[in-house]
C-alpha cells in the first residue's frame, strides 16, 4: 500500500484529503508543521508528499520542499499553493526544476478527488 | 530630536540680496512639533528666472524665495512655468513693487506668501518659519493619509483571506459528500458535515465581530450609557457560558461585590466579558478553571478573567491585541476564532478611558484584565 504524507497547517484540508485518499487505498499520515514533517518523513518513509506552500510563514513550504528533495531526490512532491493569487506572483503551473524541485504544483482550492487522481498518476509512473 | 534639511532656492539678480538671505538662514533652525524635531536649511542660489527653472527641474526645492523683477523672464513667469511642480514647493514672492495686481497674479499661480523689499533678517526668518511649518504639516497629513490607506488595504486583504479559508473547507467537504468520494462509511460523511457547520459558525462569528468592530470604530452606533451594575452583567455572562465550560470539564467561578456600579453601555460590557470568558474556556485544559473577578475603587472598575490553560510566551502576548492575530501552534490548531475579539476589547477599553492587558505563562495560564473608568464623559 503506497504511503502518502500530507503536510498542511489547515486541519480541514488534511481531514478531507485524508478521507478521500484513504478510501482510494492509500495509507495516509499527516504533519501540521515543518518540524513535525521532518520527523514523519523519517518515521513513515512516505512514497509521496503533498505539501502546502503557506505554513507558519509564507516561505516555510518552499524551504521544506528544497530540504526534502536534497535529502530524498527520488521522493515525489505535490506542492499546493494559493500564493499566486495572494501575492500576485506570476509563475506557470509547471515548476522549474532548478528553481524548485517539486513534481508538480496544484492551485488551491483543489478538489480532493482530483488530488487523489494526481497522486495515482504520479505513483503509477 | 532629529533635524531634517529643507532646500531653499533664492532667485534674485542682486548678489547682495542672495548673500544676505544665505547669511540670515545659514544657522537658522525651525522647531517642528509634528516631526518631533527641527528643520535647518540648505540654500541654493539662482541669478535669473531661466537658471531657476533649470535648477527646479533638476531638483525641486522645498521653499522658493522668488524675486519678481528679474533680468530675463519675471518671477511671475517662473511661477507660471512651474505649474505642476508647485505642489511640492512653497513660493515666497519677494517684491519691491508690491502692487495688488502682482500679488493677485502670483497668488493665482500658487505663491504661498509675500515678502516686501527691503526686509530685515527677522522678517525673512518669520516668513521661512511659517512656510517650513506649513510644508511639514501638509507632508505629515499626506503621510498619515497614506498610512491609513495601507492599514485599510492590509485589513481587507486579511479579512478576505479569513473568509475564504472556511469557504474552501466547506466547499471541499460538500464536494466529497456529493460525489461520495470518501468510501462507504457514513460516519466519514457525517463528520464532514458537522465540520462544515462548525466552520460556518466561525464565519458567522467573524462577521458579527467585524460588525462590532466597525460600529465601535466608526462611532456610528449610539452608545446607550446608563448606570449599570456590572456584577449583575458578569453573573449573566458566567451563567450563559456555564454549559460550554461544563462540556469542556472547566469550572467557572465569579468573584465580585454584591453590586458594582459604573456608567456604561450594557452591550459593550457584555462584549468584553464574553470575549474574555469564551477565550478562557476555549484555551483551557480539561479539569481546568476560569475565575472572573470584578473589583472597583473610586475611579475605576477592573474586570479580570484568569484561566489555567495553555498560556503564551511574552512574544505572543505582545502581539495579541492586534487585528487577526491568532497564536498558531499544535495546541491551538483545533481552536477556532475570528482573531478580532481581543482587538475589539482593546478598542472598547479605549472608549472607557481604560486599558486592556494580559499576563501569561506558557502551560500555566493567562489573566486578561480591563480597567475602565467608572464615569464616562459624554
Amino acid at each position: 500500500m503506497a504511503k502518502v504524507l500530507l503536510i498542511d497547517d489547515d486541519v480541514d484540508f488534511v481531514e478531507m484529503n485524508k478521507a478521500v485518499l484513504t478510501s482510494k487505498g492509500f495509507e495516509v499520515s499527516e504533519a501540521y508543521s515543518a518540524a513535525e514533517a521532518r520527523g514523519k518523513i523519517e518515521d513513515v518513509k512516505p512514497d509521496l508528499i503533498i505539501l502546502d506552500v503557506m505554513m507558519e510563514t509564507s516561505l516555510a513550504g518552499f524551504d521544506l520542499a528544497r530540504e526534502i528533495s536534497a535529502l530524498h531526490p527520488q521522493l515525489p512532491i505535490i506542492m499546493l499553493t494559493g500564493i499566486r493569487e495572494a501575492k500576485d506572483l506570476k509563475f506557470g503551473f509547471e515548476p522549474d526544476e532548478t528553481w524548485l524541485p517539486v513534481t508538480t504544483f496544484l492551485e488551491k482550492p483543489v478538489n480532493p478527488s482530483d488530488l487523489a487522481e494526481r497522486v495515482k498518476e504520479i505513483l503509477g509512473n | 530630536m532629529n533635524t531634517e534639511a529643507m532646500r531653499i532656492l533664492v532667485v534674485d539678480d542682486e548678489p547682495g540680496m542672495r548673500l544676505g538671505v544665505e547669511r540670515a538662514l545659514r544657522d537658522f533652525e525651525v522647531s517642528a512639533p509634528c516631526i518631533n524635531g527641527k528643520f535647518r536649511f540648505d540654500i541654493a542660489q539662482a541669478e535669473t528666472g531661466e537658471d531657476a527653472l533649470e535648477m527646479i527641474a533638476a531638483q525641486t526645492p522645498d521653499i522658493l524665495l522668488l524675486d519678481h523683477k528679474l533680468p530675463g523672464i519675471s518671477g511671475l513667469d517662473v511661477l507660471e512655468k512651474m505649474t505642476g511642480k508647485i505642489g511640492d514647493c512653497l513660493t515666497i514672492m519677494i517684491t519691491a513693487y508690491a502692487s495688488l495686481e502682482v500679488a493677485i497674479t502670483a497668488t493665482k499661480r500658487g505663491a504661498y506668501d509675500f515678502l516686501a523689499k527691503p526686509f530685515t533678517p527677522d522678517e525673512l526668518k518669520g516668513a521661512v518659519r511659517k512656510a517650513a511649518r506649513h510644508l511639514a504639516l501638509t507632508r505629515q497629513a499626506c503621510r498619515l493619509a497614506e498610512e491609513k490607506r495601507q492599514v485599510r488595504f492590509q485589513f481587507i486583504s486579511v479579512l478576505a483571506h479569513e473568509l475564504k479559508a472556511p469557504i474552501s473547507s466547506i466547499e471541499g467537504y460538500l464536494n466529497i459528500v456529493m460525489e461520495r468520494s470518501a468510501g462507504d462509511d457514513q460516519a466519514t460523511y457525517d463528520n464532514m458535515l458537522s465540520r462544515s457547520v462548525i466552520r460556518l459558525g466561525g464565519m458567522r462569528k467573524l462577521i458579527d465581530d467585524l460588525l462590532d468592530l466597525t460600529r465601535i470604530e466608526s462611532g456610528q452606533k449610539k452608545r446607550d450609557l446608563s448606570e449599570l451594575d456590572i456584577s449583575n452583567v458578569a453573573g449573566e455572562s458566567v451563567e450563559a457560558f456555564t454549559p460550554e465550560a461544563t462540556e469542556k470539564d472547566v469550572t467557572i467561578e465569579l468573584h465580585c461585590p454584591k453590586s458594582l456600579k459604573m456608567t456604561a453601555d450594557r452591550g459593550e460590557i457584555e462584549i468584553i466579558l464574553n470575549n474574555f470568558i469564551s477565550n478562557a474556556i476555549k484555551y483551557n485544559r480539561s479539569g481546568g478553571r476560569v475565575d472572573v473577578t470584578l473589583t472597583g475603587d473610586d475611579d475605576t472598575v477592573t474586570i479580570a478573567v484568569s484561566d489555567t490553560g495553555i498560556g503564551m510566551t511574552p512574544e505572543e502576548t505582545d502581539r495579541l491585541f492586534g487585528e487577526f492575530v491568532r497564536i498558531k501552534n499544535p495546541q491551538t490548531r483545533n481552536i477556532l476564532g475570528s482573531g478580532l475579539g481581543l482587538s475589539i476589547v482593546k478598542k472598547l477599553a479605549d472608549l472607557y478611558g481604560g486599558e486592556a492587558t494580559v499576563t501569561s505563562k506558557p502551560d500555566a495560564g493567562s489573566t486578561f484584565t480591563v480597567t475602565l473608568k467608572r464615569t464616562q464623559e459624554t
